[in-house]
This record gives C-alpha cells, sequence and structure tokens, in this order.
C-alpha cells in the first residue's frame, strides 16, 4: 500500500530525515541527481541509524564507518578496506518510494501496485499531533479522495489535500497542501488550531 | 586576548564556542572540570568569557557581547530584528531548559523526572518548529532577520542535543532542515553528540 | 529478563569509590536494585537476598550477583607509581553494554565519529592486527593494531600513527593500551568498565592510567568524555539494540575481526544479557 510520509519540499537534495511508520524507523533521502529514495533506517554493517548520515552526491554514507551505499541501496565503499571491490550482496534495504502531487509516498509490502499520480499541491507543513486518525478525523469533515491515504477537507475556509502516516499508536503526522495560491500561511494557522483541539479532545 | 572557562560536554558553553567559530575568533580556552569535579570559575559556572579585563558570564549575554564588540558587520544582531532576538535568547534561558535538566539527567543521572523533563522539551521544539514553519512560508530561513542572528546560535545546541535524552527530530521538518542550513555556515563547529558529517 | 548464570557470575563495577556518600545509596545491575551501604571503606552491598561480594579495586566498588569463577581481573599498571589514575565519571547510555563494548574494540569508526581526533577521512584504512583468545586467562587480545590519529591525547600537538592494544577481560569490560604522546616505550591504559543495568540501558565508567606530566586533570577527564559522548549518539541508534549474535544479521569485515572474536566468545560462555533473542529459532 502506498503511504504519504513526508512533504517532497521537506527532502531538499542532499539531506536525509528519519521517519516513524507504524514503529518502523525508515529513512528518506534525496541525492544530488534528485530523485526520492526510502530505505529501512539501518545500515547493514553495524546497524547504524542511516538517517544520521552523510549524502555525498549520489550516495548516502553511514556515520558509524562511513560505508557508501548508491541509489539502489548496494554499498560500493568501505573506507577501511579502500582497495576492497564490495561484493553485491551487501546492501541496504530499498522500499518503493515516488513523489507525487507534493508528496512522498512509500510501498513498504509491495502491493500498492504501480505508483500513484496525484494533482499537484502547494506544500504547507507536516504536522505531529498526539491523536489517532479517528479522533483527528471526526474534527475535520472530509472526503475521501481516490488517491491513497490522501482527503480533501475545507478548513477555517481554506481547501487542503491532507495526507497522513502514523507514526505509531495515538499519534498521526498530516502533511498538508493547499490548492489555492497564496493561502499558505492561513491554512498553517488552520492546522495548528486543529491540532490543539485534537490534543484537547484526546486529553478530555 | 579573548579566554573562554569551558566544559566540553555543556550545551551552553558549546553555543559560545560556536559563536566564536562562526565570528573566527581566536581565543584560549580554560577546561573546567565540571563533571564529575563540580568545579566552577572565580566569577561562577561556565561559560564565562574574559576579554582582557571585563569578564562576561551568562550565555546569552556573552553571545551579545560577541556580536556587539567582535562583529563590525554587525549582522548577528541586526538592530530591525532587536525584539525577535531577544524573544528567542530569553526562550533559550527558560523553555529550553527542560531540554538541559533532561539532558543531565538521561546523561549524568541528575535528580530529575525525565519523562516531565522531556515532555516540556518537547513541546519547546514544537514552539520552535512551528516558528519556523510559518517563517518558511514567508520566504525566510532563521528564526529573526533575514540571516542567522545570535537567536538561533542561541537555541541550536539543546535542540541538536535532544536526542541525548531520548527526543529525535522526527516530528519536526522544519527544525530539520533549519539545523541543516546552520551546520552548512562557513566556520561551524560541532560537539560530542553533533557530528561534523551531516 | 532476569539474567542467566553467564551473566550472574561476573564481576560489575557499580562505580568510582569517590562516588559513594557514607551511610546508604542505591544502585541498580542486571535489572536488579541495590543498596549500598558505606561506612568508612567498608562496603555492604544487599539486593533480595544474603549479602553480595563486594570488592575495592582499581579505585572503583565491584560486586557479583553470582559466583564468579575468578577473582576481579588483574590491572598490574595500577601498581605503577609514576601513573595518573583519572576518573572521567559515571555516563548513562540507553544502549546494551554489549555494543558499547564492541564500539570500543572498533578502529574503523575513528576518521568519522572522531573526526580529526582520532582519525581522519583522507586516511581511513584498518591495517591487519592480530587477534587472539587467550584461554589460560579466559581474555581476549588485539594487538598490532596501527591508526593514523591526527591528535591522539590530550597532551598530543600533531598527527601520528597510534599502536594500539586490546584486552577484554569480561564481558563487559575492556582496556585499551595505547603509546602516550610523551613517552613511547610505554603503554596509556584506558579502561571502560560498563555497568549493565537494563539489557538495553548501561552505565559506563570510563577510567584512565597515563603518563602524562602536562595535562591538567581538566583536560585529561575533558579528552575522554569528548571522546565517548561522540561514541554516544552511534550507541544508541544502533538497530538492534541489544547485540545480535545471529550470523547474517550484521556484515562484518576485515577491521571487524576483534568485534568476530568478541561475539564468538559471549556464544561460547552463552552469555544472553544485552543479546537479541534469536529469532529463528522459536
Ligand atoms: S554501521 Fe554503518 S558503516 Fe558501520
Ligand atoms: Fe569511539
Amino acid at each position: 500500500m502506498w503511504v504519504p510520509i513526508a512533504l517532497g519540499r521537506d527532502v531538499p537534495r542532499g539531506a536525509t530525515r528519519a521517519v516513524l511508520l507504524e514503529g518502523e524507523e525508515l529513512v528518506v533521502w534525496r541525492g544530488e541527481a534528485g530523485t526520492v529514495q526510502v530505505w529501512e533506517d539501518r545500515c547493514p554493517h553495524r546497524g547504524m541509524r542511516l538517517s544520521f548520515g552523510f549524502v555525498r552526491g549520489d550516495a548516502l554514507n553511514c556515520l558509524y564507518h562511513g560505508w557508501e551505499y548508491g541509489a539502489g541501496a548496494s554499498c560500493r565503499r568501505i573506507p577501511a578496506h579502500p582497495d576492497l571491490t564490495v561484493p553485491p550482496t551487501i546492501r541496504a534495504k530499498a522500499f518503493a518510494a515516488t513523489e507525487t502531487g507534493g508528496l512522498i509516498l512509500v510501498d513498504r509490502d509491495g502491493t500498492g501496485g504501480p505508483p500513484p499520480l496525484m494533482l499537484a499541491g502547494l506544500p504547507v507543513a507536516s504536522l505531529a499531533i498526539a491523536a489517532d486518525p479517528e479522533t483527528l478525523f471526526q474534527l475535520v469533515p472530509a472526503t475521501p479522495r481516490p488517491d491513497p491515504q490522501l482527503v480533501e477537507a475545507t478548513l477555517d475556509g481554506v481547501r487542503f489535500h491532507l495526507g497522513w502516516h502514523v507514526p505509531g499508536p495515538g499519534r498521526i503526522m498530516l502533511h498538508a497542501l493547499v490548492l489555492d495560491p497564496g493561502a499558505e500561511s492561513r491554512a498553517l494557522i488552520a492546522l495548528h488550531k486543529l491540532r490543539s483541539e485534537a490534543e484537547a479532545r484526546r486529553a478530555a | 586576548m579573548l579566554r573562554l572557562h569551558d566544559y566540553v560536554l555543556s550545551a551552553e558553553c558549546y553555543a559560545v564556542r560556536l559563536m566564536l567559530a562562526l565570528l573566527g575568533l581566536a581565543h584560549e580556552r580554560r577546561a573546567v572540570d565540571l563533571y564529575p569535579g563540580a568545579a566552577t570559575t572565580p566569577w561562577g559556572d561556565v561559560p564565562v568569557l574574559e576579554d582582557g579585563d571585563d569578564v562576561v558570564t551568562d550565555p546569552g549575554l556573552i553571545l551579545t557581547y560577541l556580536a556587539r564588540a567582535h562583529d563590525p558587520s554587525g549582522r548577528w544582531l541586526p538592530a530591525e530584528s532587536a525584539a525577535v532576538v531577544s524573544r528567542w535568547l530569553a526562550f533559550a534561558a527558560t523553555d529550553l531548559t527542560a531540554l538541559r535538566d533532561a539532558r543531565r539527567v538521561a546523561i549524568l543521572a541528575a535528580p530529575g523526572d525525565l519523562d516531565a523533563l522531556n515532555r516540556k522539551g518537547y513541546m519547546a521544539l514544537r514552539a520552535l518548529d512551528d516558528h519556523l514553519a510559518t517563517r518558511r512560508l514567508e520566504g525566510a530561513d532563521w528564526l529573526a532577520g533575514d540571516g542567522p542572528t545570535v537567536a538561533d546560535i542561541a537555541v541550536f545546541p539543546a535542540v541538536m542535543l535532544s536526542h541525548d535524552s531520548g527526543i529525535g527530530l522526527e516530528d519536526f521538518p522544519s527544525l530539520n532542515l533549519w539545523q541543516r542550513r546552520l551546520r552548512q555556515l562557513p566556520g561551524f563547529v560541532g560537539m560530542p553528540g553533533i557530528p561534523d558529517y551531516f | 529478563m532476569t539474567a542467566e548464570p553467564a551473566a550472574l557470575d561476573q564481576w560489575y563495577v557499580l562505580g568510582a569509590i569517590g562516588d559513594f556518600p557514607q551511610g546508604q545509596s542505591s544502585r541498580r545491575l542486571l535489572g536488579t536494585n541495590l543498596a549500598v551501604t558505606r561506612a568508612g571503606d567498608r562496603f555492604t552491598i544487599e539486593s533480595n537476598g544474603p549479602p553480595a561480594a563486594v570488592r575495592t579495586d582499581y579505585g572503583h566498588l565491584w560486586t557479583t550477583l553470582g559466583t564468579p569463577a575468578r577473582p576481579v581481573f588483574d590491572l598490574p599498571e595500577s601498581r605503577e607509581s609514576d601513573r595518573r589514575a583519572v576518573y572521567c565519571g559515571a555516563v548513562t547510555v540507553r544502549a546494551s553494554g554489549l555494543r558499547l563494548i564492541e564500539n570500543f574494540l572498533d578502529l574503523a569508526h575513528f576518521p568519522y565519529v572522531h573526526t580529526d581526533i582520532l582519525g581522519t577521512e583522507a586516511r581511513p584504512e584498518v591495517a591487519k592486527y592480530e587477534v587472539e583468545q587467550r584461554r589460560d586467562v579466559d581474555e581476549l587480545w588485539a594487538t598490532k593494531c596501527e591508526f593514523f590519529q591526527p591528535k591522539a591525547a590530550a597532551a598530543s600537538e600533531g598527527g601520528q600513527i597510534s599502536r594500539y592494544m586490546y584486552r577484554v577481560v569480561s564481558p563487559f569490560n575492556v582496556m585499551l593500551y595505547k603509546t602516550p604522546p610523551a613517552a613511547p616505550d610505554r603503554w596509556d591504559v584506558i579502561a571502560l568498565f560498563v555497568q549493565p543495568v537494563e539489557p538495553d540501558l548501561s552505565i559506563a565508567h570510563p577510567y584512565m592510567l597515563v603518563i602524562d606530566d602536562i595535562s591538567t586533570d581538566a583536560e585529561l577527564i575533558g579528552f575522554q568524555q569528548m571522546i565517548f559522548l561522540q561514541d554516544k549518539i552511534v550507541l544508541e541508534n544502533q538497530r538492534p539494540k541489544l547485540l545480535p549474535l545471529q550470523p547474517g544479521r550484521e556484515t562484518p569485515t576485515r577491521a571487524d575481526l576483534s568485534s568476530v572474536l568478541y561475539r564468538r566468545w559471549l556464544k561460547e560462555k552463552q552469555l544472553r544479557y544485552g543479546v537479541e533473542e534469536r529469532t529463528d529459532l522459536a
């Protein structure tokens, strides 16, 4: 299943970002070529989280011993052994990923079929909220879209595309885009208000 | 000659070391055995900055002192953003202390309620992320003004060391990008817990 | 998790003697709360059962929850009068103690984790070194380790090829021998005593016996704390948190020879505290 896990804008070239998806740690990163990658957040060598690593050119390097992984997730350099040709079996675990409509999506279990194509929105923010999706969507009158895990909603007069993922129990991370140019700042205020209401409801 | 009374693991001392590095200021360092030795300086807790006969204490005051006295460009303390800068300096000295205390409990087994401190610290990080998210929509990259200021330097260490007490930046995309930008500034230096590679 | 005999029958550090006030204080070891009572220089340690055995060696307090086959390991350098004993302060790390020991044995991370101090990205190569299990004393040794270091110690003036030896004396205690800047014919001793609190929570007690007349205590402590806290970010972000002993879970290379031997030794001892449960043998 395809799941939105971040706004494309929040992972620029050269950056890594750690994402928690249903308790699983993922690293999202983008090399100089511009294609977004989503991998298990774990280096095959000694298990270091790759989200602490650094991007050089089109490769992600692990912070612990500098092992370098190319876009296909295979390790291509082990600095401790500069002359070693790295066996192709050494690779990080990569998931199918795509970027569409301003969102980065991952298909962890490979059941999502061909990557979706979504209507472009203008990114506002990703917002972590301490509430489960049911509680949150009780507060937002939303219309499902044909796109995976995405709804259309109007909040305080602003028209949104809201993608989301669940980092863990009792939590949701919204990825908000707007359809009307110039509405972004108002949209962010509406989102902050929504977050307060959802968390207050949970506390009550 | 500038002389910093310094403890390597202190987030507040690091803010001063970072400012000195970004300003390219030569200085001498005196290691103070804050832990496990509980040592201080004749003027009180580290960080303490001596500049000739002048002595400046308090992390926020040292940063503004360095920006005023040793940065002819004035860009680290721009007059037009003075109010916003002082607001975030105050934030660093109040709201962010929960993260400092959480770190002491987590690393050095200092007394304290780690969960309660982490909850407060998380809310402080959220306030920063909200502010930066708002600023980004206005086309601005930093806490105050058009460029980095002492406000960014004052809050940076606590944000970056929050992992020491178990808080990651997963929930805070704007903070994550802001910290990357700050680390790209010429002259940037890290500290233990803030790696040189990113 | 309750500790198994292999973990119980070991000596563990509880802290530097100076950290214990007169009277009562509490500590935790292998998931068990301990009441430590100090009267002068006499210590008693109690948990649920009868009082636990106590040793005060190398400036630290040691205990066991089982019946170790051997006394606390010998540290002959502690009897050399020209060495400075430096306590570096206890640091809590949210990781398996075994991960701490393994990281301590590792040379390949110097350029990336201790950048421009213990290593530099320009010279990341780990030359071949030797490892052996000394069965008579039940210790692991790694010898003839060499690494280029820009600033090997607090008193270093410039880069040098450092020579290292490692000595693992028990699953949670390790020593590193290193050529000091001041006395190339002798070895500085840097010890890491680990107090496993829970399988995935440890307190590290770094301790040094060094030959250095120049640095102040604050400088020596600062240097060691800097190095150790640089490791902490790695240790707390290794997955799984517990050490996997199952082949294929991780990917060692020749540079990891000491870690391979260490893991084999832990298996041989049937040590499980801080080890990832095997998932394939349900
Ligand atoms: S753990 Fe990633 S390179 Fe060693
Ligand atoms: Fe290290």
